[in-house]
């Protein structure tokens, strides 16, 4: 809402300075976010009064004119306009001043002649689009007293400081010069003026005659009323109309249009003219769309409404969106002598459902649907038709035609003083309860029967006071919320709180602390990706939570999986030239599940990814430059696993799945069978779309699952074995696509005796043999009550061996 | 000649070998020929046993002299040499670059959120954690923000399908936390991700939020200002005030929007005679939105409108760029290494 001071000070005598009143309003809850200067190009720009006004010598278009300017010699200044003449008060920017637009006035001759300045238009001004002649300040504004070397934007009276302030929500009585002008005589305690009425505008009689107004019922307009002003003519506004309506950020149309968005603006009470000769028959109806009806609207687009819209209706169809846009049938033109003002209450959820269906935010429809305030509504009808009447040059009828099916129901609120001071914190004096309701507009009454101290009528224009919550609010708000004192309040606990194991909040504080602490850096990426992104990773259709309303396409999925966003975090990098990445992310990925726990159809699962890309170490001296590889990686899952006190998972190679639509290869994760995972290469084809000319290494681990096994891991101490153990290494010449971990699994499964461990001890690749590689396998026996003589040991060792070679293709 | 001959020659050869020895190495060499298990000295304290009876102790007990005399001779030995090449053995440089595991890190926002969560884990608030993906009335409709009400419009909001929709806010915590524990009293915080359909250089369609919500009985507004006092202190230093507007938030009442001092001008509102870039001039900060529980929110969840408590809600994004000097929000989500290793 921006609010003019000088507009402001018709209502309140407020004589402080902007920014004071910015502060005062900004504590009462109305925050002022900027103060504008709207005059702020013509500060320079003086009254002059032309002394005298000859030809050109040289042209015929041209005048010399001398302007005193309130300086000590008149100014002589060539000037072009044909309307310049002698005895006129007019705008002089001197030589030297610059006006909007940043046009700086330099002193010019102009076909021989000196000027010292200009003589400017509306145009050159900033206050119209009117370049037809120089601006004439007494013709502007009758009745003014002009003294030369004033500035000019003072001299005419023009809104020189406008607040925006930003109204929240509950307050739609402050959409208005008088709701602000309320608030500043409340915090100043000045007296608050309401506009009179000067009824010469008024003609008698009924003015409808068999004029007929039907509104369907109460719930859709509570109150609609009708004024009829005829006899006018249309033109352009007074200029000190046009001129505040600009600085407020209303574009000026023509008198019979800008006096409703005036009054409107003012008063806070939305209005609309009809062009009172285009409706057909003679009747208005106020009524819910038909089915398939459609209504050109003021802007000229043709709307399909809904049985839903309010609409206003002549004898054969719609001509209005009720609070919403006038029809373009019935609009105010040029010609337009007769106008048919409607002042009137819309259903605000209906106004507001209308509004974001067929897009049209307008100023109507954004005041009906926060609330208007019904008792207001035939003033300002009736100062719309006055003013227009006095603009228009008409006469309007003295009744309006009116009907309130509904009239306003205001609730009387017990208070309770021992409640506000508790929930406030503060003794409150009943005095300052008392006045404070009053200066707002409430009455008070005391409550006889003392359940309450008492009972409170908030004013009309409040429609947000609807309970005790809301009266304790308006006491705490002119107390000054800022002036309630701080207290540390005891935290209440409950014993059942107490014990319970650790929050999944914990433990993924813990992830991501062990994950910095094993030289990981957290990425913190978009939980949204576009569809392209994951089509292109392979990523299946089914499942994926898309989102209805997305900023734009890059946007419009919940990810499934975290390696988007790490991809990307990956291209930036690269971007960026960096050499090696290791980056790590702990959050939730997306999939539809009707079975949601959370009554949502989806599934959130945390996840802990990981992202391994181009050097191993910082590649300078003492490391060489090594790349990660799956080793990499997989060391940092196991070594997860072993923080959290978890058995060694497995890691299986396979060649379905989530992880195998984008890498290649892809490992799944297991633990006792249960997939907690997957991990590998991206997709050799798909890294170049990432800038990776290395190998890009992913990682997804399956947090919630991990979770539930770490919390049923207990800590507990194994002593260490008494007696020594006895190694023997074993070294197995196997086929290179043969993997380690089925030699593993077949020395378990000959259920070696004593054996505590099998650990691969060194690999090699013969050189000039790729079919063959060397595994070394140091096998650990101990007896857990005896030391193991080296002859059984020997036997066992034998043993594995023998069975190795009958059972897999290798040899010894 | 006489063992004891043999036992005092010993210590004069070993005199001169060792005048001989320049280096370490050649000592031990020498220490393994006169001392070691088969050495000099051993094998002539070997022949001991075919010496008479009755001169068996004065030989042992020249021995022992000459075997302290000779360690003695060697220790010297060393100790000369050590010294003489002190500064000359194998260069040790200090300077050289150290065999660095790689550094990881905390995000930012993550340092704040966990600074956040600790200093209320501090005062005794549980943290807590639920969905991104909301439910209509989890996310509003509890929150007393009624279906086709303009309050909605403060937050533009992402959806999935008609009642199901990207959190705006951590508020439906508020929620969640107030249904699970079915009665007062409860103190929780719920950091995590929200989501606005919104997106410009000020404004990141997922954003961080940390809610606070303490109910219980007495519960007031001072102390919803003491609380924040504390938050804020902790957060930015002693010196830190806020300061309390009055706003409205469809599920608090009173509701109060929360400035804090400006961290760069500490209040004053200009720095070096300049306006503050950061302020703007006003010498606050905006950071947290807050008020009284709304009873209405308190009838959604069936707990008695005339239980009192308090609820909050910060930006962490804005807290971090304040904390940390960064300037533009979009840094947060590129995950620029170049940003990511500063911390």
């Amino acid at each position: 809402m921006l609010l003019s001071l000088q507009w402001l000070r018709e209502f309140t005598p407020y004589e402080g300075t902007a920014k004071d009143l910015g502060e005062r309003l900004t504590m009462l809850g109305l925050e002022v976010e900027a103060l504008n200067r709207p005059c702020l190009d013509m500060e320079e720009t003086l009254v002059g009064l032309v002394r005298e006004c000859v030809r050109h010598p040289d042209s015929d278009h041209l005048s010399v004119c001398k302007v005193d300017a309130g300086g000590p010699e008149a100014l002589q200044i060539v000037c072009g306009a044909p309307n310049v003449a002698v005895g006129q008060y007019v705008a002089v920017a001197p030589e030297g001043s610059s006006l909007p637009g940043g046009l700086k006035i330099k002193k010019a001759k102009l076909r021989g002649v000196l000027s010292q300045g200009m003589i400017c238009s509306e145009r050159e001004l900033g206050l119209s689009e009117d370049h037809s002649g120089i601006l004439v300040l007494q013709e502007a504004m009758p009745g003014r007293a002009f003294t030369p070397g004033r500035k000019a934007a003072e001299a005419l009276g023009l809104d020189l400081e406008v607040l925006d302030i930003g109204v929240t929500p509950n307050r739609p009585d402050c959409l208005s010069v008088l709701g602000l002008a309320r608030e500043t005589a409340l915090a100043f305690d000045l007296p608050l003026k309401v506009p009179s009425l000067e009824r010469d505008g008024l003609e008698g009689g009924e003015g409808f005659g068999d004029f007929a107004l039907e509104v369907e019922n109460g719930e859709i307009s509570p109150l609609y009323q009708l004024r009829l002003i005829r006899h006018l003519t249309a033109g352009p506004s007074p200029a000190w109309m046009r001129w505040r309506l600009r600085a407020v950020g209303q574009r000026p149309i023509s008198n019979l249009v800008d006096v409703t968005n005036y009054v409107m603006l003012e008063l806070g009470q939305p209005l609309h003219s009809f062009d009172f000769d285009r409706l057909r028959g003679r009747l208005v109806r106020v009524a819910r769309a038909a089915p398939g009806e459609r209504l050109v609207t003021l802007d000229g687009q043709e709307r399909k409404l809904s049985p839903t819209d309010i609409t206003i209706r002549d004898a054969e169809g719609p001509i209005a969106l009720g609070g919403v846009m006038g029809g373009a049938s019935t609009a105010i033109d040029g010609d337009s002598r007769t106008v048919l003002l409607e002042g009137a209450i819309f259903n605000p959820a209906i106004v507001r459902r209308t509004s974001r269906r067929l897009n049209i935010f307008s100023d109507a429809a954004y005041r009906f649907e926060r609330g208007v305030d019904q008792r207001m509504t035939a003033f300002a009808l009736e100062r719309a038709a006055l003013l227009l009447a006095g603009l228009g040059g008409g006469k309007a009828a003295s009744v309006p035609l009116s009907l309130e099916l509904k009239p306003l129901a205001i609730p009387r609120l017990p208070l309770r003083r021992a409640r506000a001071a508790a929930l406030i914190g503060i003794p409150l004096e009943a005095e300052f309860c008392v006045s404070t309701l009053r200066r707002l507009g409430c009455a008070v009454e005391e409550e006889k029967r003392k359940e309450a101290d008492w009972v409170v009528t908030p004013p009309s224009w409040r429609p947000d006071l609807e309970r005790e919550a809301d009266l304790i609010e308006e006491l705490a708000r002119v107390y000054g919320v800022d002036r309630v004192p701080e207290s540390i309040p005891a935290v209440p606990h409950t014993l059942d709180q107490a014990g319970q194991p650790e929050s999944r909040h914990k433990f993924l504080a813990r992830v991501k602390a062990w994950a910095a602490g094993a030289g990981l850096n957290e990425a913190v990426t978009f939980s949204f990706v576009g569809h392209r992104e994951l089509d292109f990773l392979a990523l299946p259709r089914q499942g994926r939570v898309g989102i209805k309303n997305p900023l734009n396409a890059d946007l419009d999925v919940l990810r499934p999986v975290l390696a988007p966003g790490l991809l990307n975090a990956l291209r930036h990098n690269l971007a960026q030239r960096a050499a090696g990445l290791r980056f790590f992310e702990v959050a939730a990925a997306f999939s539809e599940d009707p079975q949601s726990p959370y009554g949502t159809g989806v599934r959130e699962e945390a996840r802990l990814g990981f992202l391994l890309y181009g050097d191993r170490y910082a590649a300078s001296w003492p490391r060489s430059s090594e790349d990660a590889d799956y080793l990499d990686l997989k060391g940092l899952v196991e070594q997860f696993f072993t923080c959290l006190g978890l058995p060694a998972p497995e890691f299986v190679r396979e060649a379905t799945g989530e992880g195998a639509a984008y890498l290649d290869p892809a490992v799944s994760l297991r633990l006792n069978r249960e997939e907690l995972g997957s991990l590998g290469r991206l997709r050799p084809d798909l890294a170049g779309s990432f800038y990776a000319k290395k190998e890009v290494w992913l990682a997804e681990l399956l947090l919630d699952k991990i979770f539930a096994l770490s919390s049923k891991v207990k800590a507990s101490f194994v002593p260490w074995p008494v007696y020594p153990p006895v190694r023997r290494d074993l070294t197995v010449i196997a086929p290179a696509d043969l993997e380690a971990g089925a030699i593993l699994a077949a020395i378990h499964a000959v259920r070696p005796e004593y054996l505590e461990e099998a650990r691969l001890w060194d690999l090699y690749q013969p050189e000039g043999n790729t079919r063959e590689k060397h595994l070394t396998w140091r096998l650990t026996f101990r007896h857990p009550a005896r030391t193991l003589l080296d002859a059984e040991v020997d036997g066992i060792r034998d043993k594995v061996a023998k069975t190795l070679v009958e059972k897999l293709a290798v040899r010894l | 000649m006489g063992l004891i001959s043999e036992l005092e020659s010993l210590a004069g050869e070993l005199e001169s070998a060792l005048g001989q020895a320049v280096s370490l190495p050649e000592v031990e060499e020498l220490r393994i020929a006169f001392m070691g298990r088969k050495g000099r000295l051993a094998e002539l304290m070997a022949s001991l046993r075919e010496a008479p009876a009755e001169d068996r102790p004065a030989i042992g007990q020249k021995a022992n002299a000459v075997k302290l005399a000779i360690s003695g001779m060697l220790e010297d030995r060393i100790a000369v040499l050590r010294a003489q090449s002190a500064g000359r053995e194998d260069f040790f440089d200090p300077s050289l670059p150290g065999r660095r595991p790689p550094a990881g890190s905390l995000h930012p926002i993550t340092l704040v959120l966990n600074e956040i969560c600790s200093i209320f884990e501090g005062l005794g608030y549980e943290v807590v954690s639920g969905p991104e993906a909301e439910t209509d009335f989890h996310n509003f409709a509890a929150l007393n923000f009624p279906a086709n009400h303009p309050a909605r419009d403060m937050q533009d909001t992402l959806y999935i399908a008609d009642e199901v929709l990207l959190r705006t806010h951590t508020s439906p915590m508020q929620v969640r936390s107030m249904l699970e524990r079915k009665k007062p009293p409860l103190a929780v915080i719920a950091p995590g991700k929200v989501y606005r359909r919104d997106s410009d250089i000020t404004h990141s369609p997922m954003f961080h939020q940390v809610e606070g919500l303490l109910v219980g009985k007495d519960v007031s507004l001072a102390d919803l200002r003491g609380t924040l006092a504390y938050l804020v202190r902790k957060l930015f230093g002693a010196e830190a005030r806020v300061r309390f507007r009055p706003s409205f938030f469809p599920f608090t009442e009173p509701s109060a929007e929360v400035d804090v001092t400006c961290i760069i001008c500490r209040g004053a509102g200009e720095t070096a005679g300049e306006p503050c870039r950061v302020c703007k001039g006003s010498g606050w900060l905006e950071i947290l939105g807050s008020g009284m529980v709304d009873p209405n929110v308190f009838k959604a969840v069936g707990f008695d409108e005339d239980c009192a408590g308090f609820a909050f809600g910060m930006g962490v994004e804005r807290i971090a760029m304040l904390k940390y000097g960064i300037g533009d929000l979009r840094l947060f989500f590129e995950n620029d290494m170049r940003l990511l290793a500063q911390f």
